[in-house]
């Protein structure tokens, strides 16, 4: 049995399996909480392949992906990093968000993504060869616009990419039985709510709720809160600070599930 | 002895009054709840509901409904009047306050009720007036549990209250028209009442030189009923005549209401109070329209030309070429500006967006390998300790962080065309919002240290591009600045594409590796020769591309609420930022700055 639950939206398990087979670097975009990184994991699972996970923010290094010198009892040794790693021994390298990379730090990745796949080491002097297992997906939320970051067209032309969104209401629903246990009906009320909240573009809150915080609302709601505080405390809150939107996301909330004083 | 009879007569008036009004209206005044207070948040909950995003909301005006009335509604003259809710293709019309029910909750609910039945219902007009309320009614209630308790108390305290209002318990089985027309539901959306299509209608014998005086009745904050007389035959004069219960009293007069645009509060307050404002085709004679301007208070300020300005290419779509040298750029400066201290308006907002700043140590750059610093690199160590040559290799163990400049250039270009002088609120024009946000936004650069100059432009067809210098890269932000800012005025036209490849030339002298261009804008890019539509538009891009090809990146910022298609064209769906709140712009723009270079 697998431990990562995943529910396909479309053809990305194939994509993902096609790319794979033919040792192409994968590319998926979407906004927060949709099921990138689930995704990255189910499919580690399924191809049978170690997933090494790097989360990039802008003081990442080369280093921290290639691998750097440490200190022992016996002087300096190499430590690999976890792209090297991955690169050594096959496995899928998944660096999370690499727009908050710096650039110069991502074009290490160039030969790796292309059809030499192989990692040149400078401070060792070694070139590594990819192993025939190793795979390099990458993401990012193209919600954050950002004029210092963003990803080289260089860098973006060697992947095959894959756009990641909401899951659709059908979809959603069975997601939030299936991860927080909560009756079908909830389900389909938080898809509701979320439905809605989608509506409203960047000009009202920066990013639109995500299946991660539906999620946890249902999980909230099983352990016996009043669903009208789950939602408060998971939804409301998460999205906004503006008191205006805050307001009418309650009333929202307060029209699907009835607000108990008690609770 | 009189005087004290006629007080007695007026105390026992009021009484009645009192006593009618409290009688027939049921209404509970001290829960009254008013749209004013709680239009942002309906704005949104409009939005989040599904209904179109580009709707606004606005105040109904009451409509003359034929009731059925009872005994004491007659003699108190009420009951005939309703202020009803209602939609067109721009907005929704709500009316302004609500007091049928007996908490401010429940007053409260029936705008967001409204405003969720509005967001369903499409196209409504007499004959499917039922059909499609209830259509609404049953979406609305079975997905929200809030509004199906809402409805059902709603309309029973309402049935309750008003027996007129009895015909909803069997409404499905209900045929008697005239009994549904007799008595507006309030939880109902209703048709337009009169459609305009009469006042199009007449034909215009006269040379038409203005469009429908339509537009100009959008100063109302409420729809009025329109009617249109035919005024051609002088008939001025005061009419009186006997309406259906009560004499009242018309007053015709040739007042120009095409023409007459300007804003006038005492003109707001008097449409308010008439039941109806007719609408006549005469215009004023060309030679009472030229409007003077004698009473501006004397500008000490001087716009001084730098030089004889120079030629920039244009881009002709239809050509698909350059026009070479065609648009003519001429540099200015105002001479003579007082300098000023920041604003006591401002001081808040400043203060609060320095403090964010703070928060986020923008400046805070961590630089490595240095031969002496704050901290110990042991990386740099490290690598030193494993390198056999030893000898061959740098020593720079040591890491920083200062204060330091980042490396970024930013070319703020305002638009002051005449159309900022528009207003936003009754008292607050775009361009003062402008001026504010200028001023704002240069306190937050100063602040973070970054590189930024500040152009303003404006045009007379292609040879008379106007560009205004606020402060150049290389000028320090002082209270002269602050003096042009406020110094600055609407003028003419937007031929934006010139005005950014001159922003392009300049931005590209800079060392920077960054390169940023915010354009802050209230509409398209247009001017007096074909400059307008698809050409402006065309051109504009063109410009935005080359800016692009040198490294720039271009923002835009907004107030023009229609703006989403072309803005999406210019500068694709993540270069740029409506604010619908206007007054929010100063803020916005600061913040759309932070998160584009944090």
């Amino acid at each position: 049995m697998s431990k990562n639950y995943y529910l396909p939206q479309g053809n990305e398990v194939e994509l993902f399996d096609a790319s794979a087979s033919m040792n192409l670097p994968v590319l998926i975009k979407g906004p927060t909480g949709c099921g990138k990184t689930r995704f990255i994991e189910y499919m580690g699972e399924r191809l049978n392949r170690k997933v090494y996970t790097v989360v990039c923010h802008d003081d990442l290094s080369a280093a921290d992906l290639v691998g750097r010198h440490l200190i022992n009892e016996n002087g300096t040794f190499w430590q690999d990093g976890p792209l090297t790693k991955a690169v050594r021994e096959g496995g899928i390298c998944y660096l999370d968000e690499i727009i908050e990379a710096r650039k110069d730090t991502t074009v290490v990745l160039h030969s790796l993504a292309d059809y030499r796949r192989v990692l040149p080491i400078d401070r060792t002097g070694e070139v590594i060869e990819a192993h025939p297992d190793f795979m390099l997906v990458v993401s990012y939320n193209p919600g954050y616009q950002n004029v210092l970051k963003g990803m080289k067209p260089s860098t973006k032309q060697r992947f095959i990419s894959l756009s990641f969104d909401y899951p659709k209401p059908d979809i959603e629903r069975q997601v939030l039985v299936n991860e927080s246990g909560v009756y079908e009906q909830t389900a389909q009320k938080l898809v509701d709510i979320a439905s809605e909240i989608r509506q409203l573009d960047d000009t009202d809150i920066q990013e639109a709720v995500s299946t991660r915080l539906l999620i946890y609302a249902g999980k909230l709601i099983v352990k016996g809160f009043d669903p009208y505080q789950a939602c408060m405390h998971t939804i409301v809150e998460s999205l906004s600070d503006e008191s205006d939107v805050l307001e009418v996301l309650e009333k929202l909330i307060t029209l699907h599930f009835t607000k108990h004083d008690n609770a | 002895m009189l005087h004290y009879w006629l007080e007695f007569e007026e105390s026992m008036g009021k009484v009645w009054d009192k006593y009618l009004n409290k009688k027939v209206h049921k209404l509970h005044e001290e829960q009254r709840v008013y749209f004013e207070d709680i239009s942002k948040p309906l704005h949104i909950f409009h939005r989040l509901m599904g209904g179109e995003k580009a709707k606004e909301l606005r105040i109904t005006d009451k409509r003359y409904v034929e009731t059925s009335r009872t005994l004491l509604e007659k003699i108190s003259f009420l009951g005939k009047e309703f202020f009803l809710t209602w939609q067109d293709d721009e907005s929704v019309y709500i009316p302004a306050s609500f007091a049928y029910f007996s908490t401010k909750e429940e007053n409260e609910m029936l705008y967001y009720w409204l405003v969720a039945m509005a967001a369903q219902v499409e196209n409504i007009t007499n004959n499917n007036l039922i059909e499609k309320n209830q259509y609404a009614i049953d979406y609305l209630t079975k997905r929200y549990s809030g509004f199906d308790i809402f409805y059902k108390n709603a309309t029973e305290y309402l049935m309750d209250k008003y027996e007129q209002l009895s015909f909803l318990k069997s409404l499905d089985e209900q045929s008697n028209q005239a009994l549904i027309d007799d008595y507006p539901n309030p939880l109902w959306i209703y048709p337009r009442a009169i459609t305009l299509s009469y006042a199009n209608n007449i034909e215009n014998e006269e040379e038409p030189t203005r469009e429908e005086g339509k537009d100009k009745s959008e100063e109302l904050q409420m729809k009025k009923q329109a009617n249109q007389i035919d005024d051609k035959h002088e008939t001025d004069g005061f009419l009186a005549f006997l309406p259906e219960s009560l004499m009242s009293i018309f007053e015709q007069v040739n007042v120009d209401r095409l023409e007459d645009d300007s804003f006038d509060k005492d003109a707001l307050y008097h449409a308010e109070d008439l039941d109806e404002i007719t609408i006549g085709q005469k215009q004023a004679n060309l030679s009472s329209r030229i409007k003077m301007d004698l009473e501006l208070l004397q500008d000490t300020t001087v716009t001084y030309p730098l030089g004889k300005g120079h030629y920039l290419d244009e881009w002709d779509y239809k050509k698909n070429d350059y026009l070479v040298k065609y648009a003519r750029i001429l540099p200015q400066i105002t001479m003579n500006v007082i300098p000023i201290e920041l604003p006591q308006r401002l001081k808040k907002t400043v203060k609060k967006i320095q403090a964010e700043l703070d928060i986020l140590q923008l400046n805070r750059i961590k630089n490595d390998r240095l031969p002496y610093g704050d901290e110990l690199n042991m990386d740099a160590w490290i690598e030193y300790m494993s390198h056999q040559n030893k000898s061959m290799h740098h020593q720079n163990f040591y890491t920083s962080y200062e204060k330091k400049t980042r490396d970024m250039s930013t070319l703020l270009l305002a638009d002051i065309s005449l159309s900022t002088e528009g207003g936003i609120t009754q008292d607050i024009r775009i361009i003062d919002v402008i001026k504010d946000s200028l001023m704002v936004f240069s306190e937050a650069l100063e602040k973070l240290e970054d590189k930024f100059a500040i152009y303003t432009f404006s045009s007379l067809q292609n040879k008379k591009v106007y560009f205004n210098i606020i402060k150049n890269f290389k000028d320090k932000y002082n209270a002269l600045i602050r003096g042009r800012i406020e110094s600055i005025k609407p003028q003419y036209y937007t031929r934006m594409g010139t005005a950014i490849r001159e922003s392009i030339d300049i931005l590209d002298r800079q060392q920077s590796s960054n390169k940023l261009l915010l354009v802050i804008s209230d509409g398209k890019p247009n001017d007096e020769d074909r400059y307008d539509g698809r050409y402006g538009i065309e051109d504009t891009k063109k410009a935005l591309q080359e800016a692009k090809k040198k490294g720039i990146t271009p923002f835009c910022i907004t107030i023009d609420l229609d703006a989403k298609e072309y803005l999406n064209y210019l500068f694709g769906s993540n270069g740029y930022a409506i604010v619908r709140d206007g007054q929010k712009l100063p803020k916005v723009l600061t913040e759309v700055y932070i998160n584009l270079t944090k």
